[in-house]
């Protein structure tokens, strides 16, 4: 049996501001780090809603979009790269449960 | 203090920050409760069982309500699982069937709008109808701190003053962290993420296919294969006409056992398709995904302190969670420490002080309480979690015995402690497993 794609997954998630092509991140990635020193770029492999990713080259990519605020990243990174805050609910984007 | 500043602001309104606003309600305080969500409830994920009976003190006779609950808890069940095999230690009683129910299955974004909507009563009955509020849709930046004290909020450029502030934000616990109340890197090691699944039914099938008599629930707690090898493990909750399914899987865990073709929704997929569990969720709809950080009960990461001059923590934001094998025990925590923290505020204002002098009976309230000494009691069982072998060795071992044990062939047949020999030599040694029952008594 294959294994559910994340999109799938995520296109079950119902997000504020979501037709806003302007919201504000309310998480920022130094990727420098991530790219030079990070012995594992877990991010990578840990966050729920595949928002790290490695690009073609092999750096790390960070997008909010599909953030769903879960803080793992804020815990599991252990190098000083993720600044972690809530999204601003007029401006920024973040989750809206339906159940929770 | 000018007037027009609250009694108290309750910051989060999850189960900890509405018990402690219900308690504010009752005794009479002018609060306000900030929630950064559209309503009380939107940001909110767990399993999620409701261990306890608190409610009914916050909530009398809740069950005559359309309660925000789906189910009580009259069926439980542990699960070892290896590739192939489940092996269950399950109870089903009667006695779950007394109110007030001992465990209820909620699903947040449900539950918290439901007692929501009861704080507002209390509210409409209190002596503050029209000043306290619960405010949606508003995200603190900062406190508003002067001579070390704390006397209110910031929410953006505006600031709401108070006599006392009960941060309840849960386990990103910036404004904890602000305060200076947890300072410093907090190990991936005692963090745990959760990943889960709500799969819809039409009506009558989850009853259908669970036994279950009208109202009544299942709690099903999955270790072994559930996992795939990551220290954690996995559940199933009976929801009204949906089950919950998920994995609590260890960060640090996840950091050396998981990658690029393995990531954290993957495991969840993989325990989807153990044929036992596959059988369960045959023929559902996935209606929505989430996840969210879980402490692990470890107080090691707890904050240095639960109360400073005019702040007080409740709930997961303190790290008041406990995960003891037996049950994951957060939402009640939440419940108990708000309603302690919210009765402590009120007895700051008899005494007319709001100082660290008054508001250090909130510890005290809280270390006499269950919470504080299930959590101290029970960290032998936390650190016994954190044994690879719970689950990798031990689900295999069990499940080895069961295999060999329930299997009937026209073969002469060995006894029990052959069997059970042969199993343990198969995954792992005698003295290893012997080990394990020690630790595991002691820490249970």
């Amino acid at each position: 049996m294959s294994r559910t794609k994340i999109s799938e997954r995520l296109g079950l998630v119902r997000y504020r501001n979501q037709g806003r092509h302007d919201a504000k991140p309310h998480i920022t990635v130094d990727t420098a780090i991530c790219d030079s020193g990070c012995p594992h770029q877990c991010t990578t492999y840990v966050c729920p809603a595949n928002c790290y990713t490695l690009n073609e080259e092999g750096k790390l990519r960070f997008q909010f979009e599909d953030c769903i605020e879960c803080g793992t990243c804020l815990y599991a990174c252990d190098q000083g790269a993720v600044t972690w805050n809530y999204p601003d609910p007029e401006t920024g984007r973040g989750v809206e449960w339906t159940f929770g | 203090m000018n007037d027009d500043a609250f009694d108290c602001i309750i910051v989060g309104g999850g189960i900890a920050g509405l018990s402690a606003a219900m308690t504010c309600a009752r005794k009479g305080l002018k609060f306000l409760l900030v929630e950064r969500g559209s309503f009380n409830g939107a940001k909110n994920v767990s399993g999620g069982v409701l261990w306890g009976t608190r409610l009914n003190d916050l909530v009398p006779n809740y069950w005559e309500d359309d309660a925000g609950y789906e189910r009580f808890v009259a069926h439980r069940r542990l699960t070892f699982l290896d590739g192939q095999s489940a092996f269950s230690v399950d109870f089903k009683s009667a006695h779950f069937h007394e109110r007030p129910y001992t465990g209820l299955i909620v699903l947040r974004a449900r539950f918290d709008a439901w007692l929501a909507s009861k704080v507002e009563e209390a509210i409409a009955e209190s002596p503050w109808p029209e000043d306290s509020l619960l405010a949606p849709d508003t995200l603190v930046t900062d406190l508003v701190v002067e001579n070390g004290v704390v006397v209110g909020i910031k929410v953006g450029e505006e600031e709401f003053r108070a006599r006392a502030v009960i941060l309840a934000e849960g386990v990103n616990n910036l404004l904890t962290r602000k305060a200076g109340l947890q300072t410093g890197y907090v190990a991936a090691d005692h963090m745990a993420t959760g990943v889960k699944e709500v799969i819809k039914f039409k009506p009558g099938v989850v009853e259908e296919r669970f036994q279950l008599a009208e109202g009544t629930g299942l709690t099903n707690e999955f270790v072994g294969f559930a996992s795939g090898g990551v220290e954690g493990g996995g559940f199933l909750y009976t929801n009204r006409d949906s089950l919950s399914i998920g994995l609590v899987l260890n960060m640090k865990s996840m950091r050396e056992n998981l990658g690029a073709d393995k990531k954290i929704y993957d495991v969840l997929s993989d325990f989807k398709t153990h044929p036992a569990v596959r059988d369960m969720i045959a023929g559902g709809e996935v209606i929505e995904y989430s996840a969210h950080v879980v402490s692990t009960g470890d107080m090691r990461v707890m904050p240095k302190e639960l109360y400073a001059d005019g702040l007080l923590l409740a709930g997961e934001c303190a790290n008041l969670l406990l995960n003891s094998g037996k049950a994951i025990q957060g939402m009640d925590y939440a419940m108990e420490s708000g309603i302690l923290a919210a009765e402590t505020v009120a007895q700051a204002k008899e005494a007319g002080d709001f100082s660290r002098n008054t508001l250090k009976l909130y510890r005290e309230k809280l270390e006499a309480s269950y919470v504080m000494k299930d959590l101290r009691r029970f960290q032998g069982a936390v650190k016994f979690l954190h044994n690879e072998a719970m689950f990798t060795k031990v689900p295999a071992v069990v499940n080895e015995f069961g295999r060999s044990f329930f299997t009937v062939t026209n073969e002469p047949t060995e006894k029990v402690p052959t069997l059970l020999r042969r199993a343990v030599d198969k995954h792992a040694s005698l003295w290893e497993m012997i080990k394990i029952g020690i630790q595991g008594g002691r820490a249970l």
